[in-house]
């Protein structure tokens, strides 16, 4: 089963501040032993809100509101996706995260991302042939 | 450029509502030409809160609290990640997206940080360029 691993923004994060060079050095160590085990599928940070917007859908029409956004807590600074056996497998991996991302005090949040077999039978068997389809073509794109 | 689009979570995705067929066909379009266009570098559904779990750090104590989390605004239901010339681009998609609820949805875009952006002149010890360097090859291998 895969998870997402969210890591939540905060005032630094939302207000530019890269990550020091012992943080860097301590997420390359985390994610490489991630990636020795076979769990890591993906990782990546997001720039501020201040470079991002929201579109809200409302009756079918979009609107767009640009960043910045003011919750900060419950903005989200970057992700990891991981491929583990169980939940309790994905929380002993996100208890290693690097102790000095966020001078100590970061919140992550794990979650459980959908399968194919998890739509059951509106998922059809074309459209399931289908969407691999377009995830090989996806990882071409990158 | 690359951006994290996320849709956020309504009542009916964190209670476990899954799309009806019309829409995840429309979806499935939306995407398609996502693909075709070059725009689209991945895309998942996230299963509702109840199914996953937090973790705060405070100093060295690690707190796990087990979903479900109430405050379904701020939750994530799904996201893509695209490849795009402007954030203005990739806005013109996102006007064409299918509603990914019944009713009202709020999706939020952000921009992904790149290796480019963590410069030289901030980051100046040869240890950083080479962590650098290095991070630009792991992503290319965990892309594969």
């Amino acid at each position: 089963m895969r998870f997402m691993i969210i890591r939540k923004a905060d005032k630094e994060t939302e207000s530019g501040v890269l990550p020091s060079g012992a943080l860097l050095d301590a997420m390359m160590k985390y994610n490489e032993e991630m990636v020795k085990a076979g769990v890591m599928l993906a990782g990546e940070g997001l720039t501020p809100t201040s470079a991002g917007a929201r579109i809200k859908f409302s009756q079918g029409k979009p609107r767009v509101i640009d960043g910045p956004f003011t919750e900060a807590k419950e903005l989200v600074a970057g992700f990891s996706i991981i491929n583990v056996k169980s939940k309790e497998e994905a929380i002993e991996w996100v208890k290693r995260w690097p102790a000095i991302d966020g001078g100590g005090n970061v919140e992550l949040e794990l979650r459980q991302l959908f399968e194919a077999e998890d739509f059951g039978d509106a998922f059809t068997p074309e459209m399931q042939a289908q969407e691999e389809l377009l995830r090989t073509q996806s990882i071409k794109n990158g | 450029m690359r951006f994290l689009v996320m849709v956020k979570a309504t009542k009916e995705s964190e209670a476990g509502q899954m799309p009806d067929e019309k829409l995840l066909v429309e979806m499935g379009k939306f995407n398609e030409e996502l693909v075709k266009a070059g725009v689209m570098l991945a895309a998942e559904g996230l299963q509702p809160s109840s199914k996953g779990a937090r973790v705060r750090f405070s100093g060295s104590k690690r707190t796990v609290i087990d979903g479900p989390f109430a405050e379904s605004k701020e939750l994530i239901a799904g996201f893509w990640l695209w490849q795009v010339k402007s954030k203005e681009e990739a806005i013109e998609w996102l006007k064409r997206c299918p509603n990914p609820h019944e009713g009202e949805s709020e999706i939020e875009l952000r921009q992904v940080f790149e290796s480019s952006d963590f410069s030289a002149a901030d980051y100046p010890s040869e240890e950083s360029r080479q962590l650098l360097k290095a991070e630009d090859e792991f992503r290319k291998r965990t892309q594969k």
